[in-house]
């Protein structure tokens, strides 16, 4: 009986390309744009060298360690400034042309012109800072301690680097990445329409099919859990096939824990099922208001776990713990993120385990509701 | 003029569905160009930008105290406990851009001119980052010179003179291009996003209307009708622009209603001119969607698909200068890429002679290029099913 219901119930679900869409291709297209989109994006707080400009006058030529010390810092890898010397009027023609974050007029004091206050500038302008503190620092000394000037320039030429860099964990802090987790998540959680049709399809007073299924002799349970198992392995396969499109052809980083990234998977996949069929049996009306609480929960769910702005989840996490955990598209995000930036478990494992809390809720408030269902009349 | 009438009549009908449609795209677009739209507005005078770090003590000294109260000027502090999740999540999700911890013992060995080092976690290469460096670096050496040249310093007194020479600050002159009084960030994210929701409405809307007349049997009662079919074709498109401009009117209207505060000016009456010939091409796209898909289903299927896929790829939802080189070579074969252009340079500008303006009248002609493009394959598309009909 098993293989009778398995197969048609198989051959049914492939010949629905809505459902085939929806569940595989939309997310395979949606992760293409993301990528598209998205691979740039990092490139937005990297730091490069900023074009800065100095003024060509008889101050700048005459303050030789002013001079030094710009043209230090323009050099090398490291270099924090690309530096041209230029007149006042090329400077300022530069300025409004926006090639230069701002230029420096050498003399006492040192000035800055800038046409808005950006972190560029302010780097500028800390630089500039710098060399006037480190001047006040040589008077400062001089007059309490004279004829330490040698000393003095010895040490300016030793500047120590006083910062060591830890790093947080062996994932770097990449947080393009949680796009496509709650992806991942957002597609999960569509399979939610193979499990409302699941249930659709044995309640005899929505759907004809139905109808025509509970004539037959065979235990309605067993009938759901056959045809069940049908969605649910098709809709696995379509993870799966999404996890390696994301990758190995898009090369997302999902960590080395790569087990635990398939058994959330199928956690994941197990509870939009799950969730969708509990909807469809909560909601006796027509299709089409199923679909529509099912698209708009799970986009809600999507909101609050971060996939439209990424603070969200955060926010919530610090402000609202509770929902957090109350929401199971944000379980699913979390388990791939503690996977790939965490070292430790603690937060992955209570993840799945809210996670199957949830399955658990779904599945037996779906038996209930739909149990021992009988039609006087169809 | 029986076909246009009709096709408002049914528009009016589904007025409700309509409505809705506008509401909660406007809804979208304004709720996102709020949270993306919320950097500084140009202002006459220099500001200092602070950058958010977590500063982890485990050193008590005067020394530290003194760091602390300087660092303040380039940087604020975020209140995070010393957990290391909590510490991972601010980083992850940019709460802070680096966590800063002074190990014990820092100081002892700092003014014994030993090897001391503050230790950093950091989002790797990140310009926010040069900045804090640049300080902390600065505030050690220079406190690193006190500590060599004068024996026997104490930490108050090193906290002392580095205060005092640290006070002085390069006078920094700001010189703005012209007057920019008014901040346009918002209404340029607004009309960035109008590419996504102007087009899913106008496509949502326009396909109730094909779906209707792509009927079998209607199609066939229309093509006896005396009416020839250009001229069927040509009040069809007069319906679907009269749909768009309601539409486009609306949602121009309600956004400027929304943000009414922020004053009017002549750049707002460019980005709502270019958004009106957007508009357009949206009614071209609609009318080739509705002529080329049959099914309800697949039509919202393809609204996703076509709407997102533009937005994304074209620099709607995440600015151009972010969008990598070769995906935005893709874009340009798109409207929404030229629209976006347009947009962008309209929100810069501060002189509107023929020069400054050129670059955004040409990109327009392109979006109007395309439109007419959208229009004419539809009507040959219109054409080839009438003959199979």
């Amino acid at each position: 009986m098993f293989m009778h219901v398995f197969t048609y119930r198989l051959k049914c679900l492939l010949r629905d390309y809505q459902s085939i869409f929806w569940t595989l291709l939309f997310p395979l297209i949606m992760a293409t744009f993301f990528n598209m989109a998205f691979s740039n994006l990092n490139s937005a707080e990297a730091f490069n060298p900023i074009n800065v400009a100095v003024v060509n006058n008889e101050e700048y030529l005459q303050d030789g360690s002013f001079k030094t010390a710009l043209e230090k810092a323009s050099t090398g890898d490291g270099r924090l400034f690309n530096l041209s010397v230029v007149s006042a009027e090329e400077a300022d023609q530069m300025l409004r042309d926006n090639i230069i974050d701002g230029y420096i007029i050498a003399g006492r004091p040192i000035k800055l012109v800038v046409s808005k206050s950006g972190l560029n500038q302010n780097i500028i302008k800390s630089f500039i800072d710098n060399y006037i503190h480190t001047v006040s620092v040589f008077g400062t000394i001089l007059s309490k301690a004279p004829g330490k000037l040698q000393d003095l320039l010895n040490d300016i030429n030793n500047r120590v680097n006083y910062v060591k860099e830890v790093s947080t964990t062996s994932a770097e802090p990449d947080n393009i990445i949680l796009y496509f987790y709650s992806l991942i998540a957002m597609s999960c959680f569509y399979g939610g329409f193979l499990g409302m049709r699941e249930v659709s399809d044995i309640q005899a007073n929505i759907s004809p099919v139905a109808a025509r299924i509970n004539t037959a002799p065979v235990h309605k349970l067993k009938t759901y859990l056959y045809s069940s198992a049908a969605s649910i392995i098709i809709h696995l396969a379509e993870m799966y096939i999404l996890l390696a499109y994301l990758i190995f052809i898009l090369k997302v980083d999902f960590g080395s824990k790569t087990a635990y990234v398939l058994l959330t998977t199928f956690i994941g996949s197990i509870a939009g099922f799950s969730f969708g069929a509990f909807i469809s049996a909560l909601v006796k009306k027509s299709e089409g208001l199923k679909v529509g609480i099912i698209i708009s929960v799970t986009m809600l769910c999507c909101f609050l776990a971060g996939m439209m702005n990424q603070d969200m989840k955060y926010v919530i996490s610090k402000n609202a713990p509770v929902l957090s955990y109350l929401n199971p598209v944000n379980l699913l995000t979390d388990a791939f993120y503690s996977l790939y930036y965490y070292d430790t478990y603690t937060r992955f494992f209570t993840n799945i385990v809210m996670l199957a809390a949830f399955i658990a809720v779904f599945c037996s408030g779906t038996y209930l509701i739909i149990r021992r269902r009988k039609y006087a009349s169809l | 003029m029986q076909v246009f009438k009709l096709c408002l009549k049914i528009l009016y009908k589904n007025k409700g569905l309509m409505l809705i449609y506008i509401v909660i795209f406007l809804a979208i677009s304004i709720i996102m160009s709020l949270t993306a739209a919320n950097d500084s507005p140009t202002d006459a005078l220099f500001n200092p930008v602070k950058t958010t770090i977590a500063f982890i003590s485990e050193d008590d000294t005067p020394l530290i105290n003194g760091f602390k109260e300087e660092l303040a000027r380039v940087a604020d502090f975020a209140d995070i406990p010393d957990e290391t999740e909590a510490l991972q999540d601010a980083l992850f999700f940019r709460q802070v851009s680096c966590i800063l911890r002074i190990p014990a013992g820092f100081t002892a060995e700092f003014m014994n001119g030993g090897n001391a080092r503050l230790e950093k976690m950091s989002i790797p290469n990140s310009v926010k980052n040069v900045h804090i460096d640049l300080f902390i670096d600065n505030y050690f050496n220079t406190a690193g010179i006190y500590v060599q040249n004068m024996d026997g310093i104490t930490q108050q007194e090193l906290v002392t003179y580095l205060k005092k020479d640290l006070s002085g600050t390069a006078s920094v002159e700001m010189k703005t291009n012209g007057k920019k009084t008014s901040n346009l960030t918002f209404l340029n994210y607004f009309f960035n996003y109008f590419a996504y929701s102007l087009l899913s409405i106008i496509i949502l809307g326009m396909s109730t209307l094909t779906l209707i007349f792509n009927d079998r049997d209607l199609k066939m009662r229309n093509n006896c009708s005396p009416v020839s079919s250009n001229s069927m074709s040509m009040q069809f498109i007069l319906a679907s622009l009269a749909f768009t401009f309601i539409s486009w009117l609306i949602m121009v209207i309600l956004c400027l209603l929304v943000k009414s505060g922020s004053g009017f000016s002549v750049n707002t009456v460019f980005l709502i001119i270019s958004s009106f010939v957007f508009a357009f091409c949206c009614s071209g796209i609609s009318f080739l969607i509705g002529n080329l898909v049959k099914s309800r289903d697949a039509i919202t299927a393809v609204t996703n698909v076509v709407a997102l896929g533009m937005s994304f790829i074209s620099g709607v939802f995440v600015p151009q200068e972010f969008i990598g080189s070769s995906v935005l070579k893709i874009a340009s074969f798109t409207p929404a890429y030229w629209y976006v252009k347009a947009n962008n340079t309209i929100a810069g500008l501060n002189a509107f002679t023929f020069d400054a303006i050129k670059p955004v009248l040409y990109d327009l002609l392109i979006v109007i290029g395309f439109g007419l493009a959208f229009f004419s394959v539809s009507l040959a598309v219109r054409k080839r099913n009438r003959s199979f009909a």
